[in-house]
Parts: C-alpha cells; sequence; structure tokens
C-alpha cells in the first residue's frame, strides 16, 4: 500500500466513523445521493429522476434524493466505484439495472458481485424488443428469423452495449432459434442504438419497450417481438412474445430498474430505507409520470428483489456459458 | 522587466524525451495486453504518437526546438509553496477536514503566502481572512445550497 | 408562419417570469465550473414535474440556450472553460480579459452567441423536415472519417509547432483511452484504482486550463508588482455592436460551423467552437493574431455555440432521437409531460412544441441583454490581486471537478493533468490540440469498432469505408486538410521558428 492510499483510507475511516454512530435513529437527516450507472437523459437516469422527486416529503424519506451520474462501460464504472468506494452509511445509494450487472459479475473482470449488494426497491421494467426500421423487409419475427437462418452472421442487430439486457436477450435468441447474428454494440447507450436502425446502418436492432413505443408511435420503426413473458397489454398489445412464435425466450432480459445499498449498511437504515422506499415508488404521481413516458411501473420490495436477483443469476449463468 | 526567452536545447530534451519514453510505453502495452481486439485502436493512436514522439525528439537533440520558454529556477521555485498548498489539499485537507473548511483554509493559506503586504500587518490579516471566508461562502451557497453537492463532511465541515 | 401565432404563450405572465428566471439562473450555472449545460438542464427537470408542459419546456429551453453562453464568462475571466463548448472562447477571450479588455470580449461573445443562436433557432423552425434527413445521413464509417476530419485539425489548431500540436493531439487521444473500453469492456491502461474510471473529460479540461494559469500566478511570487491591478477599460455597447457588425467573416463562419456540426448526432456542440474557430482563423488575414486576444477567435467560437443550439434539436424534435446529451435530458423533459417527440409533435401539440421553440428564440434575446449587464461587472474581476485569482481559481477547480461525479479521483486527475500541462507549455505543447484529442478519440474509435463489425457482415471494410460519395468527400476534406497544415506549418516553418511568438514570457528577474 502506498503512502496516498493510506492517507486516503485514514481520512475515509475518520470520516465514516464520526457520522454513522449518529446515524441510526435519526437517518436520513441530510439529502442522500444515489448513483446512476449511465449518462444524464438516458432512460435509467430519466427514471431514476422521476422516482426519486417526491423523496423529500415527509410522508416519504424527509431528504432529498440527488442523482450522480457516473457512466462508463454499460454500467461497470459506476457500480466499480459504489462496491469500492461508496460509504456504507445509507447516504449513498445506487441504481442497480437487471440482468446488466449480475451479468457482468458473472462475464467477470468486475469488483461486484450479487453479495456486493443490498436490495432495497425496484420500481420498473422495461422488457426488451426486437426492431426494425420502418422501411426493413421483415414485418414479423418469423421473416427475421428466416433471413437469419439464410445468412448466417449476416444480419447486423444494434443494442446498447455488450452485457446488457438487449445483448442477453440476443444471446438467448441466437440459442434458442439456433441462429446466428451480428451483434454491434453502440458507445451511446440506448438512443444511439435507436438512431442507428432508422438510420439504417443496421437491419435490425433490440432495445428498450419504453423507447421502442415512442418510435412505434410516430411510425419510425416496426416492433416485431417481445423478449418477456407476456405481452405488454399496456403499451402495445398487438405485439406477440417471442415465445409465442415458438422462440423459447423467457423474462431473463427485461431491464429491471431499482435502488440498492452497499454491503455493510447499517440493518437500521436499510430497514427504513426498505420501508419508505417502496412506498415512495408507489405515490401515484410518480406511477403517472412513469407511465407518460412510456415506461412500466413493477414495484417490489426488498425481499422480492432478492428473490428475483438469486433466480436471474442462475439463468445469466446458463445463457452466458456458451461463450 | 518582461524579457521573453526560449528555452535552451537540455531543457527541450527533458519533455522530449519524457514523451518518447511515454509513446515507447504505450507502444509497448498496446501491443502486448490482452484482449487484442480492445486494444486495435490504442495501437494505431501508439504508433502515430511513437513516430511524432521521435520527430520531435530528434528536433530537440539538433537544437531545431524553438517554441516555448522553458522553466527557469526563480519562478519554478515561487511555484513550490503554492503547490504544496494544493498538493495538501487534495491528497488529505479535503477529505479529513471537511471540503468547506479545507478550503477555506486553503484559500487563506494561498492568499497569505503571495500578499506582498507584511504578515506583521494586522490590517493585512484582517482582510485576507474576511476575503477568503466571503468567498468561501459564495462558494457554500453555490454548491452546497444551490447544486446539493454532497461533499465530505470530515472532521469539521 | 405558424409559429407567430404562439409568440404571445411565451409572453403570458407566468411564462415571460420562467423565461427570465431560466435566462438568469442559466446564465449562473453556466458560468459555474464544471457544470455543463446537460447537467444544468438535468438539475431543472424535477422543477418542471409541476409545470404544465409549456411552462417546465419555456424553463428549460431559455436554460439550455443561456448555460451554452454563461459557459463565456468564466472561459473569458478566469480561463476556466465553464463547459466543454467554451474552450475555444477561452484562447483568445482570456487573453483580452488580461489585456483589460473582460467587458469587450464578454460583450462579444454575448453578441455573437445572439446572432448564432438566433440564426440556429430560425433554422429549426423553417427547414426542420429538410434537416432531419441530413442528420440520419451519417452512418459509423461518415462519423469515423468526421472525426478523423478533427483530428487532422488538431495539427493546425497549434500555430507554434506542427509536431508538438500533433503530439498534444495524440497524448489527448491516449488519455481518453484510459480506463474501460465502452464497447469491449475490456481494461485499458489502468496503472491505479484512480483511473479505473477513466479520465472524466470536466475534470481534464478544467485541470488543463486552470491549473497552468494559477501556477504562472504563482511563478510571480510574492512581488508587488503581480498585485497591481489590471485597468479594466469600459466598453460601450454601441462599440461593441458597431464591432460585431463589421466581423461579418468570423460570425458567417462560425454560425454555419454550429449549424453544421449541431445536426450531427452524437458529435454535438463540444467540437464547434474549435472547428469553428481553427477555420477562422486560417480563413483570416490576421491569421498570427488569434490566440494573442484577437477578437475574432471569440466571436467566432461564441457564434458556433449557440448556432449549434436550435439545430441539435432537430433529431429530438422529428425523430425522437436524442442528437446530444442535453437533448437527451430534454427528452426526458417532454416525456413527463407525456409528449412524445417525433414526425407528428408539430400536429398532435403544435402549441407545447412552437412555445418551446419561441422561448429559445426570445430565450436568445434575453441572454444577450442580461449577458452585456453583467458583462461590464464581471469584467471587474481583472481587478481582483493575482494571489486572491490563483487561491479562487484553485478551490472553484477542485469544486467544479468534484461536483461532476463527487469523485476525489477526478480532483486528483485534474491535479496531475494540470501540473504537467503547465510543464509542457513552457516547452511548445498546447491544450487546444490535447482537449480536441480526448473529445474526438472515443468517436473515432467507437464508430470505427462498430463500422468494422457492420462490414464484416456485410461487403467487408474496403467498400463500406471508402465506398459512397459522403466518404470520399469527407476523405477528401482530410487530405486537404493534413496538405494545408503541411504546406503552411514545415515549408513555411522557417519564418514562424525564427520568430516565436511570446505566449508564455517568464519573467526572468535579474
Amino acid at each position: 500500500m502506498n503512502a496516498r492510499t493510506t492517507l486516503l483510507s485514514l481520512a475515509a475511516g475518520a470520516m465514516l466513523a464520526w457520522p454513522v454512530a449518529a446515524v441510526a435513529q435519526d437517518y436520513p437527516d441530510r439529502p442522500v445521493s444515489v448513483m446512476v450507472s449511465y449518462g444524464a437523459g438516458g432512460a435509467t437516469d430519466f427514471q431514476a429522476r422521476v422516482v426519486t422527486m417526491v423523496s423529500g416529503e415527509e410522508d416519504y424519506l424527509g431528504q432529498s434524493m440527488v442523482i450522480v451520474n457516473k457512466p462508463g462501460a454499460g454500467g461497470r464504472v459506476g457500480w466499480n466505484w459504489f462496491v469500492r468506494q461508496a460509504p456504507a452509511d445509507g447516504y449513498t445509494l445506487a441504481v442497480y439495472n437487471m440482468p446488466h450487472f449480475l451479468a457482468q459479475a458473472v462475464e467477470g473482470g468486475v469488483q461486484f458481485d450479487i453479495d456486493s449488494f443490498e436490495p432495497i426497491a425496484n420500481w420498473g421494467a422495461d422488457p426488451a424488443v426486437v426492431i426494425v426500421g420502418k422501411d426493413s423487409p421483415f414485418n414479423t419475427i418469423e421473416e427475421f428469423v428466416t433471413y437469419a437462418k439464410e445468412n448466417p452472421g449476416k444480419l447486423t442487430v444494434s443494442g446498447a452495449g455488450l452485457f446488457v439486457g438487449h445483448h442477453i436477450a440476443l444471446l438467448q435468441m441466437e440459442q434458442a432459434a439456433d441462429i446466428d447474428l451480428a451483434y454491434i454494440p453502440s458507445q451511446g447507450g440506448g438512443s444511439a442504438a435507436m438512431t442507428a436502425v432508422i438510420a439504417g446502418n443496421v437491419m435490425a436492432g433490440i432495445n428498450n419497450l419504453s423507447d421502442a413505443y415512442r418510435g412505434m408511435k410516430a411510425g419510425d420503426i416496426k416492433v416485431l417481438a417481445v423478449a418477456d413473458l407476456e405481452r405488454s397489454a399496456e403499451f402495445m398489445p398487438d405485439v406477440p412474445t417471442l415465445m409465442e412464435r415458438g422462440i423459447d425466450v423467457d423474462d431473463t432480459s427485461v431491464n429491471f430498474r431499482g435502488l440498492m445499498a452497499p454491503k455493510g449498511t447499517p440493518p437500521e437504515v436499510i430497514e427504513v430505507l426498505a420501508e419508505k422506499v417502496p412506498a415512495m415508488f408507489n405515490e401515484p404521481r410518480v406511477a403517472e409520470q412513469l407511465k407518460a413516458g412510456g415506461a412500466e411501473v413493477r414495484v417490489m420490495g426488498r425481499d422480492e428483489v432478492r428473490e428475483m436477483w438469486d433466480a436471474s443469476r442462475g439463468e445469466l449463468e446458463k445463457v452466458l456459458e456458451g461463450l | 522587466m518582461t524579457t521573453t526567452t526560449t528555452a535552451n536545447r537540455m531543457q527541450h530534451l527533458v519533455p522530449a524525451s519524457a514523451v518518447l519514453a511515454l509513446a515507447a510505453g504505450v507502444t509497448f502495452l498496446s501491443f502486448t495486453q490482452e484482449p487484442a481486439e480492445a486494444f486495435l485502436f490504442p495501437r494505431v493512436i501508439a504508433v502515430a504518437m511513437l513516430v511524432l514522439a521521435v520527430w520531435n525528439f530528434a528536433r530537440a537533440a539538433l537544437g531545431l526546438a524553438r517554441v516555448g520558454s522553458g522553466v527557469s529556477l526563480r519562478p519554478f521555485l515561487n511555484i513550490l509553496p503554492g503547490l504544496a498548498v494544493v498538493v495538501a489539499l487534495i491528497f488529505a485537507g479535503l477529505t479529513l477536514l471537511g471540503f468547506y473548511a479545507a478550503s477555506f483554509l486553503g484559500f487563506l493559506a494561498i492568499y497569505t503566502i503571495y500578499d506582498p503586504v507584511p504578515l506583521t500587518h494586522g490590517g493585512g490579516w484582517l482582510r485576507r481572512i474576511a476575503v477568503s471566508a466571503a468567498f468561501m461562502m459564495v462558494i457554500y451557497a453555490l454548491f452546497a445550497r444551490l447544486l446539493q453537492v454532497q461533499t465530505p463532511q470530515g472532521l469539521l465541515f | 408562419m405558424e409559429f407567430i401565432a404562439y409568440f404571445g404563450n411565451v409572453f403570458e405572465p407566468t411564462a415571460f417570469l420562467l423565461l427570465l428566471g431560466g435566462t438568469i439562473g442559466g446564465l449562473i450555472l453556466g458560468a459555474t465550473p464544471g457544470l455543463s449545460p446537460t447537467m444544468a438542464v438535468a438539475l431543472l427537470i424535477p422543477f418542471t414535474f409541476q409545470m404544465t408542459a409549456a411552462h417546465g419546456l419555456i424553463l428549460l429551453g431559455a436554460a439550455y440556450t443561456s448555460t451554452v453562453a454563461g459557459g463565456a464568462v468564466s472561459a473569458v475571466l478566469l480561463k476556466i472553460p465553464g463547459a466543454p463548448a467554451n474552450v475555444a472562447t477561452s484562447l483568445d477571450g482570456y487573453e483580452m480579459a488580461k489585456r483589460g479588455e473582460g467587458a469587450r470580449a464578454l460583450h462579444l461573445s454575448f453578441l455573437s452567441s445572439g446572432v448564432g443562436g438566433v440564426l440556429g433557432v430560425l433554422l429549426l423552425i423553417f427547414l426542420t423536415p429538410l434537416l432531419s434527413r441530413w442528420a440520419l445521413a451519417f452512418g459509423p464509417s461518415h462519423l469515423f472519417w468526421l472525426a478523423i476530419l478533427g483530428v487532422t485539425v488538431i495539427g493546425s489548431l497549434d500555430s507554434r509547432s506542427f509536431v508538438k500540436g500533433l503530439l498534444s493531439g495524440c497524448l489527448g487521444l491516449w488519455l481518453a483511452m484510459i480506463g474501460y473500453d465502452d464497447i469491449q469492456g475490456a481494461q485499458r491502461f489502468i496503472f491505479t484504482d484512480s483511473l479505473a474510471g477513466g479520465i472524466n473529460f470536466i475534470a481534464a479540461m478544467l485541470g488543463i486550463f486552470a491549473v497552468p494559469q494559477v501556477l504562472d500566478m504563482f511563478a510571480k511570487g510574492r512581488s508587488t508588482a503581480a498585485v497591481v491591478s489590471i485597468k479594466v477599460s469600459p466598453q460601450s455597447v454601441g462599440d461593441s455592436m458597431r464591432e460585431i457588425g463589421r466581423s461579418g467573416r468570423a460570425l458567417s463562419i462560425g454560425t454555419v460551423i454550429g449549424v453544421i456540426v449541431g445536426l450531427i448526432p452524437g458529435v454535438g456542440g463540444q467540437i464547434a467552437g474549435l472547428v469553428a474557430y481553427d477555420q477562422t482563423r486560417k480563413m483570416s488575414p490576421h491569421r498570427r493574431k488569434f490566440g494573442t486576444g484577437h477578437s475574432e477567435g471569440v466571436i467566432a467560437a461564441e457564434a458556433a455555440n449557440n448556432a449549434m443550439v436550435g439545430p441539435s434539436l432537430v433529431p429530438l424534435l422529428t425523430l425522437s432521437i436524442p442528437g446530444s446529451p442535453t437533448a437527451a435530458v430534454l427528452l426526458g423533459g417532454l416525456l413527463i409531460h407525456g409528449i412524445f417527440p417525433g414526425s407528428d409533435l408539430f400536429d398532435n401539440h403544435p402549441d407545447v412544441a412552437w412555445t418551446f421553440i419561441n422561448s429559445m428564440l426570445i430565450g436568445q434575446i434575453m441572454m444577450v441583454i442580461f449577458g452585456i449587464m453583467i458583462a461590464s461587472w464581471a469584467a471587474k474581476i481583472a481587478r481582483a490581486p493575482q494571489p486572491v485569482m490563483a487561491a479562487a481559481v484553485v478551490i472553484l477547480a477542485i469544486f467544479g471537478t468534484y461536483s461532476v461525479q463527487q469523485s476525489m479521483d477526478d480532483v486528483l486527475i485534474m491535479l496531475v493533468l494540470g501540473v504537467g500541462m503547465y510543464f509542457f507549455e513552457k516547452f511548445g505543447f498546447s491544450a487546444a490540440p490535447l482537449v480536441l484529442g480526448l473529445i474526438l478519440g472515443p468517436i473515432a474509435e467507437a464508430n470505427f469498432i462498430q463500422g468494422a463489425m457492420i462490414a464484416e457482415a456485410g461487403d467487408g471494410a474496403l467498400p463500406y469505408f471508402f465506398g459512397g460519395v459522403m466518404n470520399l468527400f469527407l476523405i477528401v476534406l482530410i487530405v486537404a486538410s493534413v496538405g494545408y497544415s503541411f504546406w503552411s506549418n514545415v515549408v513555411h516553418a522557417r519564418d514562424r521558428t525564427e520568430a516565436p511568438r511570446p505566449d508564455n514570457p517568464i519573467e526572468v528577474t535579474p
């Protein structure tokens, strides 16, 4: 250990030792930071700002939540920071994106795993959908699969990055339908991947249902299928699931978003959060504004999220095994 | 009286060698690290950098590098105390004492070090402390209140 | 002419108050180091939750407009570019402020921002359908060549030494690669944990601009000479307006480049100012004066910055594709009110869409008025004694850097890069090409890799990167740009190297 690290850890120790003691009774007594591991303006950032907007009200935390963006490498940069450096005092929380962070943990090369975090609550679910440009020759998922079978490795499909929900959905499709697609990860997240589809730089794309819903309404894209167990009755009831069409893809790739705390956060603090945060997500104003953005609200408590994480990790290991 | 000097050949060799060493190191890493496909682009840049660094080094060695005033001893010595304050602030002060307390002390220290008013002059101290405090209040209003930036609390504030 | 019908909405009392608040707040936020327009607009989003859609968008539109222009204040007065877009402004603006012409520099930058901004928004109003197709015309191969074109500009951006300019640019490109690679997820050049998150662009920018300038003040030592304040010359608005009127060349080059660059999704306003600055310099008869406090530099850079605001929203409003990070945040602002941008936006919600666009138009004018009001007052900052300035810039740089990601690592990176830059600058390396390298590196790389992947699935790399009119056109531009730089810097190098410009004078005390 070099001198600087020692000094910093000393400093950090001094910093932590003091406020933590006072935390338990009157948490929170100052604003809470919420780290988003994607850039300002992305779907995760936007939804995080919406669901935390009422946090300052007395019914909820009584203190505002402040969004801090730490984007990079599909979320790895932010979550690595969170597990290594975030103080575990309840004043620094983070948004998780499932299955992204678990897929990255399974894939390796990151400093976190399922046990590094304490789930608090889930606010939404955003399934992956298969999209094509409005002038594309594909009108159904069957046509898409037939083309991919006849031209292995030639069908270019854009997505938000490596080992994010979009990529998982693509891998599952490849396995289930026995096809070989050319995955083109984009650098600017989901919106850059969407641009590539609309502009015709790629032949198809996998994107968030919420973003695809807008594109579909505006008539810029066609949505071929949803990678979830059920159709999205609310936003696109006419679009079939992959399963309906005989492609055995479950809901592993659905992008669940919620809040989590670092391991080691005092149990009393987690208790407070686990009680107040789901109530905050259930606030009608929050739900209304999420829905306006095309995002499905799915509130889950701490235990439910824990179960979902565990189930999903096993599934991801299976999907990523063959790579 | 301000005069413009051009650094001499020996001085130019120092940064030229530093950049050459850096370019060589980057090139080496780019060609040896895995996974290779992630280092494709770094290789292109590293080679370009290496070629330019060699060219630059040759110019410096031949005495053709004339741009830049170089560093002379006196100004360099003048920098050291101020830089020491900044380094102390960033490496320890901010997290140990808290952002606002440490910044106040840092501001005051820099002001005091470079203020020509003699240290024995009481009014000088009064003004320095008042200016530092006023500045920190503006910073606090802007960052803590308006932007709600969460800073490490530290021992003081 | 439909938009005129909706001007009334902007002038109803609540809306107008929001416009005023957004403009003034935007100027302040814009002038805060480290706070980019994207972050400023993101901060305001929660305030719009309780407003009507039109009101919320008036606030966001006005704030966007004025944060971009507000960045000029700290760029000119402190040489801390308030946002990446203002890097080019600081090159000549700060030199002007050092001569006591801060008020003039600020007047010129606000006026040219206003002219560029109004033209940009007018373009948005009249040519949106036409422009949206242009925004989609850029595929990965084109964006790759465009970034390379930007890299070749690097060589000529530094007028002092061709090889050192290119070398500084390469250093920037390399610094941008540190950290996790976005596409492959591989770790690159991470030597310590502090670098794991990569080099944050704003931290790097604050370091390489603000720190060398602080060290220069330190270098003067404890002398009374350093405290003698600069005479701040007053500047009448009339004179500034006449000067703008005479600077048609810089103004038009800046506006045209701002509009073109602003339209390209993903490239955004960060490089508009630098490219416009460089082109104006190449076409100006006073080429040598650039970098010494020449007004054309400020005018071109600021006209480009604000001209890009309107066009950068074209892909957002017509296709629901955010072409820039700020546009992405604005998209959020639209969505929470249930307004979906897209080709039918102007049919479904004409009131909201036009009110938003009109508010940006009026916002530009408000921004000029308030900007000029604060200019003469703010320019007096140059009169502050050097020790106070040095201390203030240090603290501002630390807080500005920290607030971006609340990270001490960023502050550390800022210091290290800044101190390094100070010494390298003394030997003819320069900051502007390094910044351009930092910006363009990720764009060039991502599009290169994506292009290569798409090409592999298609006809192969050669036809993909070299086929088509647009690829060829960009390649010709690159060749021309390299040729020009080589011709003017190497072939004609003799007269330049023998008369080095006194840009970094260090006092030699006998």
